[in-house]
């Protein structure tokens, strides 16, 4: 078939990984590149020991070939996360975190561990933020209606994971108010 | 605490700048969660299609140069990898159009406001499919049958209709590129979305939102 089954309903997580690795970020290269015309732009010169911005998956393919640092993003330290677990525990509506945090996070957690600071503490907040948002995306299955459901600063991963269960469940509450107003008022 | 938390709060979501490799990366997750089609990027496809041409043509003569040093060799590989990338989007992009195609095949050929958005060569595909199919329940069961069961377009009362057709009420979740209009849903229901909003509404209240650019799917 054109698509297979498991890719008709949703996209994947690595998918999802593959789309967040456009975006750039910063590195300190340990090779010397020329300026070089890729597809999503031209990225470089690379001159060590100068910072430079490129696409994650490039700093990802560098970093495991050894020729480069990754400077890690603000958000991916103990100060910002315990911040933000912070609100999360004591405000009713979800922190902001960057869109696609899951996924960046995870790669540079997988690939660049030297490059950040506390890894174990990071791990573990960035667990606590993913529990306690889950636990909020779950109640908020109760203001599920036929209209919409307003999620603002949900990211993408934790969208990816409530999809089915809300659209197929929105879709029903859709469908059984539907039908009254198709002419038959005993149901409602 | 207060401090620390005011000094990293604002994020910047580095805006990607609008290049044809992130606008193809937007129309794919669109087609991927929309539930119909959506108007054919065939420009956008095939300046893409030139791009990647043009890319491994470079690589291919980079490559025949004996003398390389490590450094070139890493920048050829990393030209290769990223040529890889899109066509990987491309090919998912294309496929995923294959298979609503396929499955809605007896609708496009039925309806005239569907076929606009579909290019020449998918419209062909679709109606060599439909025909294909057609023939294939004729041939196999349908000639059998009497006369007034023998079709496969009938829309009997109280029952779905026989042809598949989009399912436009599907909940999608949305995101607001820009500012957007008004959505009524109903009486007592409207909403306005301000860029950035996330929601999960059913897909033919923002159609329209989405034909301008003004929403993403997620």
């Amino acid at each position: 078939m054109s698509l297979p089954q498991s890719l008709r309903t949703s996209v994947t997580p690595p998918e999802l990984e593959l789309i967040a690795s456009q975006q750039l970020i910063e590195i300190i290269p340990l090779i010397a590149m020329e300026k070089t015309a890729f597809i999503s732009g031209a990225f470089g010169p690379l001159r060590p020991p100068l910072k430079a911005q490129i696409p994650l998956w490039m700093a990802i393919n560098l970093k495991l070939k050894k020729k480069c640092h990754i400077v890690a993003p603000e958000w991916l330290s103990i100060e910002f996360l315990q911040s933000r677990l912070d609100e999360e525990l004591s405000e009713p509506g979800f922190s902001q975190l960057p869109f696609r945090y899951a996924e960046v996070s995870k790669v540079l957690l997988d690939v660049a561990a030297d490059d950040i600071q506390d890894t174990d503490k990071v791990r573990s907040l960035l667990k606590d933020l993913k529990e306690a948002r889950q636990a909020k995306s779950r109640e908020g299955l109760d203001q599920l209606n036929r209209g919409e459901l307003s999620l603002s600063n949900l990211c993408s991963m934790e969208i990816n994971e409530i999809r089915p269960f809300f659209v197929h469940a929105m879709g029903i509450l859709t469908h059984l108010h539907r039908d009254p107003s198709a002419g038959d008022d005993q149901l409602e | 605490m207060a401090s620390a938390s005011a000094r990293v709060a604002p994020i910047v979501e580095t805006q990607e700048e609008d290049t044809p490799l992130s606008q193809l990366c937007r129309y794919w997750l669109n087609e991927r969660h929309a539930p119909d089609i959506l108007p054919a990027q065939e420009e956008l496809l095939s300046s893409l299609l030139d791009h990647i041409r043009r890319q491994s043509e470079a690589v291919q003569l980079l490559r025949g140069e004996p003398s390389a040093s490590e450094e070139e060799h890493i920048r050829i590989m990393l030209v290769q990898m990223e040529v890889e990338r899109v066509k990987f989007i491309v090919r998912s992009y294309v496929r995923t159009r294959l298979f609503k195609i396929e499955k809605f095949a007896r609708f496009i050929m039925t309806d005239a406001t569907i076929q606009t958005r579909i290019t020449t060569a998918e419209r062909a595909h679709a109606s060599r499919h439909a025909h294909l199919t057609d023939r294939h329940f004729h041939n196999s069961v349908l000639q059998s049958l009497p006369e007034t069961q023998s079709h496969l377009d009938d829309a009997p009362v109280f029952v779905p209709p026989m042809i598949t057709k989009p399912d436009e009420n599907r909940p999608v979740f949305v995101h607001a590129l820009n500012d957007c209009a008004p959505i009524r849903f109903h009486e007592d229901l409207t909403l306005e979305m301000k860029r950035g909003h996330i929601s999960l509404m059913p897909f033919s209240f923002i159609q329209s939102l989405l034909a301008k650019g003004d929403v993403e799917l997620i």
